[in-house]
């Protein structure tokens, strides 16, 4: 089951982005969250007590991670005694407000791994509560209270999975439609336009992959090379494959090389005849290979100016060089260096 | 080879499994087909068939599940794994299970033919795509003095490697480190085995993750 991440919030900030942080969350106002911190401040000051542990337990995103354990005891430890504040500010006896509070502990640690731990809680809870108010005018609510500390052991856990139920649900309608406009429509068409729709079918599991498997850097030399490919698949319906070990970041120099690669994987697209492109990035090179045609490099007609200005002009620029090693009948490869 | 290759093929897609028929070459015998987990074992200690192709994703478990229940029992069959993933975790998942060799499923007919022989013969099968993730996973940089020798690649098992990721077949290889093919295909299995016995951080990440799932 997956939690729902709080985060505060970096930008909408009043105090500390708790409010906002929460709001963002359950996709409310961020105004009504804060109404209601504020409210809870005039129960004997829970409100405020609340905040300072919810800004204890929740993360900052631009925070690393070390001191969250004890940030964590902190926060909750002043969570619970905004609690106390708010239930005994509403008028609850202390004989109500503990016991509920050491059974709805009880419901938590049943949640994580200590299944004993929360159920001898609950048990605790509900026994003190039946000593403390047993006798006297109390018992009148003794039903009551005890039907509620059940209710939230049951429901508690039950409304997080309904939740995280939907959030499955969700999850699924939109792969469904993402199927749908990509995959039916690749299908649809095959059977009515084969050559376009092999494009379309390749262009379509280029984006259906980025999306199943993100790629963690933008704006990278793998990045940018992947991109190109996508544009000369389009291009000239050849596919591209591209495998990257390492990255870098884009500068002028490492710009230079995608766009040389670029050419060069266009130039294979286009005068090899293969049917597939294979491109290996490093992070200060890059390799275009086909197993097409291939042409005597020497007697390459002067314009040509692809090969001379776009490949290695460009990286003689950037102090790079280009190597081209292309055999008639066994296809070339560019080989391109920073 | 003088019998056919004997070849269990497991995939969930029947399409996809029809489609495999229909390309493997001369010399490879499909002897059974199963879509799932509990099936393929079965299937697989029944026949006892050379090679085993297997999809990474099937509908009742992934496929290093099927290695980890044959393997004990029928140490004789070899898995190459067949995927559509990119993700690393479900490669080297599979491959650190037992099998000796991932390609993707948009190899040709004639190159997954050849890839079916090697495997049968022995040999590990290395598409460009799991090239770049060994690279990756064994980054020079990251390699300390302290590493065994398990968790680090050899200059040779790299420029191997890094030829592979560029597309270029064992034998070309070959050719252009001046040895011979025999000698590219143990610098393969040699990474291969470290892949599969190497605790470095890398992998055991992924293999803990993929297990978690």
């Amino acid at each position: 089951m997956r939690i729902p991440q709080v985060e505060r919030s970096g930008e909408d900030v009043v105090v500390a982005g708790v409010c906002a942080g929460i709001a963002r969350t359950l996709a409310v106002d961020p105004t009504f969250v804060r109404l209601v911190f504020a409210l809870l401040a005039f129960a004997s000051g829970a409100g405020i007590v609340a905040y300072v542990g919810a800004w204890a337990l929740l993360p900052n995103p631009n925070e690393p991670e070390p001191a969250r354990r004890r940030r964590r005891i902190i926060g909750t430890v002043l969570l619970a005694w905004s609690a106390i504040l708010a239930l005994t500010g509403l008028g609850l006896s202390n004989s109500i407000v503990w016991p509920l509070l050491i059974a709805s502990a009880g419901a938590v640690l049943l949640r994580r791994e200590s299944r004993t731990a929360g159920v001898a809680l609950i048990v605790i809870g509900i026994i003190l509560f039946v000593s403390h108010n047993s006798r006297g005018s109390a018992t009148t609510l003794l039903a009551p209270g005890a039907v509620g500390v059940a209710l939230i052991a049951i429901a508690g856990p039950w409304a997080w999975r309904a939740a995280s139920d939907r959030a499955r649900a969700e999850e699924r309608a939109d792969m469904a439609a993402r199927v749908h406009d990509s995959v039916l429509q690749t299908l649809t068409l095959i059977q009515k336009d084969p050559d376009d729709a092999r494009r379309l079918a390749r262009r379509q599991e280029r984006e259906l992959r980025a999306w199943l498997y993100p790629s963690t850097a933008t704006g990278t030399l793998a990045d940018a090379v992947d991109a190109a490919a996508a544009e000369i698949e389009e291009l000239h319906g050849v596919r591209v494959e591209v495998v990257h070990t390492g990255d870098a970041v884009l500068d002028e120099r490492t710009q230079a090389l995608v766009l040389a690669a670029r050419e060069a994987m266009a130039n294979a697209a286009r005068h090899s005849g293969a049917d597939e492109v294979s491109v290996f990035v490093e992070p200060n090179a890059v390799y275009v290979r086909d197993r097409g045609s291939g042409f005597d490099p020497d007697a390459v007609a002067a314009d040509r100016r692809g090969l001379a200005e776009s490949i290695r002009g460009r990286m003689e620029r950037v102090g790079g060089t280009a190597n081209i090693v292309s055999t008639p009948g066994e296809g070339t490869e560019v080989e391109l260096h920073l | 080879m003088s019998a056919s290759t004997r070849v269990v093929l497991v995939d969930d897609h029947d399409l996809f499994r029809a489609g495999v028929r229909a390309q493997l070459g001369e010399g490879i015998e499909i002897v059974g087909e199963a879509a799932s987990v509990a099936d393929a074992v079965q299937m697989i200690k029944e026949l006892d068939p050379d090679v085993v192709l297997l999809d990474v994703h099937l509908g009742d478990g992934s496929g290093d599940a099927v290695i980890v229940q044959v393997a004990p029992e029928r140490a004789g069959v070899k898995f190459l794994a067949l995927s559509v993933s990119d993700a690393p975790e479900d490669v080297i998942a599979v491959i650190r299970a037992g099998a000796r060799g991932y390609v993707t499923k948009a190899i040709s007919g004639a190159e997954l033919t050849d890839a079916v022989r090697r495997v049968a013969d022995g040999d590990a099968v290395f598409s460009p795509r799991l090239a770049g993730f060994v690279l990756d996973a064994f980054r020079s940089g990251e390699a300390t003095a302290s590493d065994a020798e398990l968790d680090q690649l050899t200059a040779r098992e790299r420029e191997v490697l890094q030829l592979i990721a560029r597309g270029y077949r064992y034998k070309e290889i070959a050719a252009r480190l001046h040895l011979s093919p025999r000698t590219v295909e143990s610098h393969v299995s040699a990474v291969l085995r470290k892949l599969q016995l190497s605790s470095r951080h890398e992998l055991t990440r992924w293999a803990a993750e993929r297990r978690l799932i």
